[in-house]
C-alpha cells in the first residue's frame, strides 16, 4: 500500500538543492525547484549513479557519471545515454514535513 | 528544403543515427538512407568494454534506438553494407554490393577502426581486439573459458577491458610502453593515480616495456615482451588505438588529413558533403585549431550539427570536448582540449581518487579530468570555454564554488 512517509523537514532544502533519502532501504531523491518538491528515484535508470550526488539545473537533474538529463517534475529523458524514464513519486508537505508516497 | 532530395548518411552507429535522428526533429521530409557496415541497428559502444562484456547487459539494452524508431520515422537503414567509394562528382555512393545510391548530400560518419601493428603472432586465436559488438563477444567468450588474460596497451580501451576481466574474476597482466597507464592522454601525476587504481584491483601491470611478439601452438600460449618477458596467458586483448576510416573518399577531391578535413559547420572542401565524429577532423571555434577526438559525446552532438548544417541551419560547433571511463568504482570523466601543459593544479584527494586536476597553459584551463567528482566536472566546462586566466589557488580551494569562477555566462 502506497502511504505518505515523512522523509525531511521542508525547510532543510534550500531552492535548488537535492537531498537523497532512503525510504524502506530503497534510495529517493527530493529535490526543491523554486519553493515546489519533487521526488524520484535517486537512481539514474543509464547505470546505477545516485542522482543526488547530480546537478539539479531548474527542472532538469543531471546524473554526474555520465550526463544524463531528466525532467524532475515527470522523469522523462531530456539527454542521452538514459533511455528509460526516471519513476517519479507524488510529494506534499504537512507543517514542515515533507512527505514522499512510496 | 525540396521534399525530393536524398541525404546519405555512411556510418550507423551513434553519429549517424544522431543526424537521421535531427534531420526528422527538424522537419527534413526527403529521403533519409542510413548506410552501415555492421549487421546491428545502431547501438551504444560504451558497453562493450564494460557491462557487456562481464555479461550484465543484453545486446537489445544497447541499441540506442528501437528498431520501430527508424520505422517510424521513415529512415531507411542498409545494414551489412560497406560504402566502397563516394562518387563526389555524380553524387552517388558506390556499394560494396555494385548498387549506387544517389544522393543530394552526404553525411560521412564511418568512425575508425583499431590500429593493427605488424607485431608477430597478430593473428593468433586468442588475441583480441574490440571496437564491434562482435569483438565483444568473441571477448566475453574467451573471459568465460577463463585463464589468465594480458592487456597490451593501457590506454582508455586497455584500462577499461582490464578492470572487467578482473571484476570477471580473471588474472590480468597489463603491458604498457609509457611510465604509468593513460600517460599520454593524463600525465603521469593523474596517471599514478590510474596505476594505484589497477594495482589495488589486482592487475599485475608492466610499464616502460612493449610486447614483441604473442606466441602459441595455434593458439596464444605468451606474449613475449621487448625486455624478455614471457607470459603465459590464454588469451591477449591490445588497445592501441584507431584510425579513421576514410578511404572512401580517397582521389575524390575530399580533404582528408588524420581524417576527414571540416569546418566547424561539418563542412568538407567539396559541397554537399559534411562529415561528422571520430572519422571528422573539425576546426574548433573554442581553440581556434583543427582537432579530431573519439568521444561518445562528440558524436551525439556533431552528428546532429551537421545534420543541421545539411539543412542550412547549421550553427558552429563549439561543444566542450568531454568523455568519461568507468573502472571499477572510479568514475573518470575528462573535459576540455588536449594540448600542451605547463602546470596541473589538483583540487581534492589524489590518495582517495576523488578530485579535480586541472591541466592549465598560460594561466588558462585547457582540460580537466575529475575521478568520481562528475558534478564538480559538469561546473567547469564554461571555465575551460572561457579560455582565460584563472587564478590556480581559487581552482584548488574546494570551498570555492567552481560555477562562480567562469567570466558570466555570454548574453543568450
Amino acid at each position: 500500500m502506497a502511504r505518505f512517509v515523512t522523509v525531511a523537514k521542508a525547510d532543510s532544502i534550500q531552492p535548488g538543492q537535492m537531498i537523497k533519502v532512503e525510504i524502506d532501504n530503497f534510495p529517493i531523491a527530493v529535490a526543491n525547484v523554486e519553493g515546489t518538491f519533487h521526488a524520484f528515484d535517486d537512481t539514474c535508470t543509464h547505470e546505477d549513479c545516485s542522482l543526488a550526488d547530480g546537478e539539479l539545473v531548474r527542472t532538469a537533474v543531471v546524473c554526474p557519471c555520465h550526463f544524463a538529463e531528466f525532467d524532475v517534475r515527470n522523469g522523462a529523458v531530456l539527454v542521452a545515454p538514459a533511455t528509460v524514464p526516471l519513476k517519479v513519486y507524488p510529494v506534499r508537505v504537512q507543517g514542515n514535513d515533507l512527505q514522499v508516497e512510496f | 528544403m525540396a521534399s525530393a532530395s536524398t541525404i546519405a548518411i555512411v556510418g550507423a552507429s551513434l553519429t549517424g543515427q544522431s543526424a537521421a535522428a535531427t534531420l526528422r526533429e527538424e522537419g527534413f521530409d526527403g529521403r533519409v538512407v542510413l548506410v552501415g557496415a555492421e549487421p546491428q541497428l545502431p547501438y551504444d559502444r560504451p558497453p562493450l568494454s564494460k557491462n557487456y562484456l562481464r555479461g550484465g547487459m543484453p545486446f537489445e539494452k544497447t541499441l540506442l534506438r528501437p528498431p520501430e524508431f527508424y520505422r517510424e520515422r521513415q529512415i531507411e537503414t542498409r545494414l551489412g553494407t560497406t560504402v566502397v567509394r563516394v562518387d563526389v562528382e555524380k553524387r552517388a555512393l558506390q556499394l560494396d554490393g555494385g548498387d549506387r545510391l544517389e544522393f543530394d548530400n552526404v553525411l560521412i560518419a564511418t568512425g575508425g577502426r583499431n590500429r593493427r601493428f605488424p607485431i608477430p603472432g597478430l593473428d593468433l586465436p586468442g588475441v583480441y581486439d574490440l571496437r564491434t559488438v562482435a569483438d565483444a563477444d568473441r571477448i566475453r567468450d574467451a573471459i568465460v573459458r577463463g585463464g589468465r588474460a594480458v592487456v597490451v596497451g593501457m590506454g582508455f580501451i586497455g584500462a577499461e577491458v582490464a578492470a572487467s576481466m578482473r571484476q570477471c574474476g580473471l588474472e590480468v597482466t597489463a603491458i604498457e610502453p609509457f611510465k604509468t597507464p593513460l600517460y599520454r592522454a593524463l600525465g603521469e601525476d593523474i596517471g599514478l593515480v590510474v596505476e594505484g587504481l589497477h594495482r589495488d584491483h589486482g592487475v599485475t601491470l608492466i610499464l616502460g616495456d612493449a610486447v614483441a611478439a604473442f606466441e602459441g601452438k595455434g593458439r596464444v600460449e605468451r606474449v613475449v615482451t621487448r625486455d624478455g618477458r614471457r607470459i603465459e596467458c590464454a588469451l591477449a586483448v591490445f588497445g592501441l588505438g584507431i584510425e579513421p576510416v576514410t578511404e572512401l573518399v580517397a582521389g575524390t577531391g575530399v580533404s582528408v588529413d588524420n581524417g576527414i578535413v571540416v569546418d566547424d559547420h561539418c563542412r568538407t572542401n567539396v559541397p554537399g558533403v559534411f562529415a561528422a565524429g571520430d572519422v571528422a577532423n573539425h576546426y574548433h571555434p573554442v581553440c581556434g585549431r583543427q582537432m579530431r577526438v573519439e568521444h561518445w559525446q562528440n558524436g551525439i552532438k556533431q552528428g546532429a550539427a551537421a545534420a543541421r548544417s545539411m539543412l542550412g541551419r547549421g550553427q558552429p560547433y563549439d561543444e566542450v570536448h568531454w568523455f568519461w571511463s568507468d573502472q571499477y568504482d572510479a568514475n573518470i570523466q575528462y573535459a576540455g582540449f588536449h594540448a600542451a601543459w605547463d602546470a596541473v593544479v589538483v583540487r581534492g584527494s589524489l590518495a582517495e581518487r576523488k578530485f579535480l586536476a586541472f591541466y592549465m597553459a598560460e594561466g588558462r584551463v585547457e582540460s580537466v579530468v575529475a575521478v568520481n567528482q562528475g558534478r564538480d566536472l559538469r561546473r567547469t566546462l564554461p571555465i575551460i570555454k572561457a579560455r582565460v586566466a584563472i587564478d590556480p589557488a581559487r581552482l584548488a580551494d574546494p570551498n570555492v564554488d567552481l560555477r562562480t569562477l567562469a567570466p558570466s555566462e555570454r548574453p543568450a
